[in-house]
Parts: C-alpha cells; structure tokens; sequence
C-alpha cells in the first residue's frame, strides 16, 4: 500500500460492468518530503497513476491505495484492475529518525 | 519480505471493511546497512511495533487475507516480525 494525492478524475462514457459503483481518480503517490508535511503543490515527482474507488474520495483527498493483482481481490468476478484505494487518511502521523 | 523501520501511522475512519480494526504504519524500507531504500509504504501491524523499531514486512497478499479474514481484502502488506535489536534508531 502507498499514499497518494487525489489530483482528479477520470469520466468513462462506456465500461467493464464490473467498474459499477466506483469511479476511476488520477492519484500522485506523495513524495517523503509531503510525509514530512510539505504542500502537495507542486506535485511529487514519478508517474501518477489511476485508481479505482468506491469510498467517495475526490480532488484533494489523501488515500491509501493497494496496487498489483490484491487491487482486483475486493470484486465479485476478475476485472481488470491494478490500483484499488482502500482508505481515506484523516491524518498522517509521521517521525522519521534522522 | 522487507527489512523495515517503522516510522509513523495513518488514521482513516473510511476504509475497506478488512482494515477495520488494524494499525496502519508507515515503514521506511531499508537495506542491508540500514539505510533507507525506496518511499515509504503502508503495512498493517497486528503486533504494535514501536516507532523506529525495525519490522520485517510480508507482501504476501494471500498470507494478510487469511490474517485478517476477509478473501476479498485488498491489502497486501503486514508486519509478520518485529526485529529484537532493541535499537530505536534502526541501525544494524
């Protein structure tokens, strides 16, 4: 599981039955400065990457998504999915040691 | 599995059902001398590791959907050790 931003959405005109009642964001995963508390504008460096979410996430919210062949465990028949978001963080409690 | 240290925990009210009742850490990977390799990533911790202690991290998605009882779980990492250096700075 990683962390990411949610920098936007994703609108299907046509899809994968399966993909019923979820929606598809583009998420940045959150570099280790943004851990620390930095801004999360601008954003990380490294590709961003589309998840799936049924929890309601939007623009803005921070979420922990799984990724590889986990992602697609939560449907009821195979679909093709590779980033799942299990959570909305409320707060990130972060101490690196130096 | 990968050598870890636990270096914070999220809070999340809204999550799949199988992660209800689960710390989720933040572990920081690190290598063979202890220094940090990679971003960090989430686990879940069944064992309550301290912060700074060094973990040892499954990824093994079907060894955590046992633990946690749920065959349609997501989540994929777990904290199945918990290092007994006694050494809060994570180093070797």
């Amino acid at each position: 599981m990683r962390l990411g931003y949610v920098i936007g959405k994703v609108t299907l005109s046509q899809q994968d039955p399966s993909y019923t009642g979820g929606r598809f964001l583009l998420v940045q995963p959150l570099s280790k400065e943004q851990f620390k508390g930095a801004p999360m504008t601008p954003l990380a460096k490294g590709n961003s990457l589309v998840v799936y979410d049924n929890l309601g996430a939007g623009p803005g919210t921070l979420v922990g998504f799984t990724e590889g062949s986990e992602a697609a465990m939560p449907f009821e028949q195979p679909t093709p999915v590779d980033a799942y978001n299990a959570s909305l963080v409320d707060r990130v409690l972060y101490h690196p040691s130096v | 599995m990968i050598l870890a240290r636990v270096d914070g925990v999220i809070v999340s009210t809204v999550c799949h059902p199988s992660m209800r009742g689960s710390r989720t850490i933040i572990c920081q990977p690190l290598d063979e001398r202890g220094r940090e390799e990679g971003p960090p990533l989430l686990a879940i911790d069944p064992f309550g590791a301290g912060e700074h202690q060094r973990v040892v991290l499954s990824t093994d998605g079907g060894a955590t959907r046992a633990f946690v009882h749920d065959p349609k779980s997501p989540l994929r990492n777990m904290v199945i050790a918990v290092a007994n250096d006694g050494d809060a700075a994570g180093q070797p």
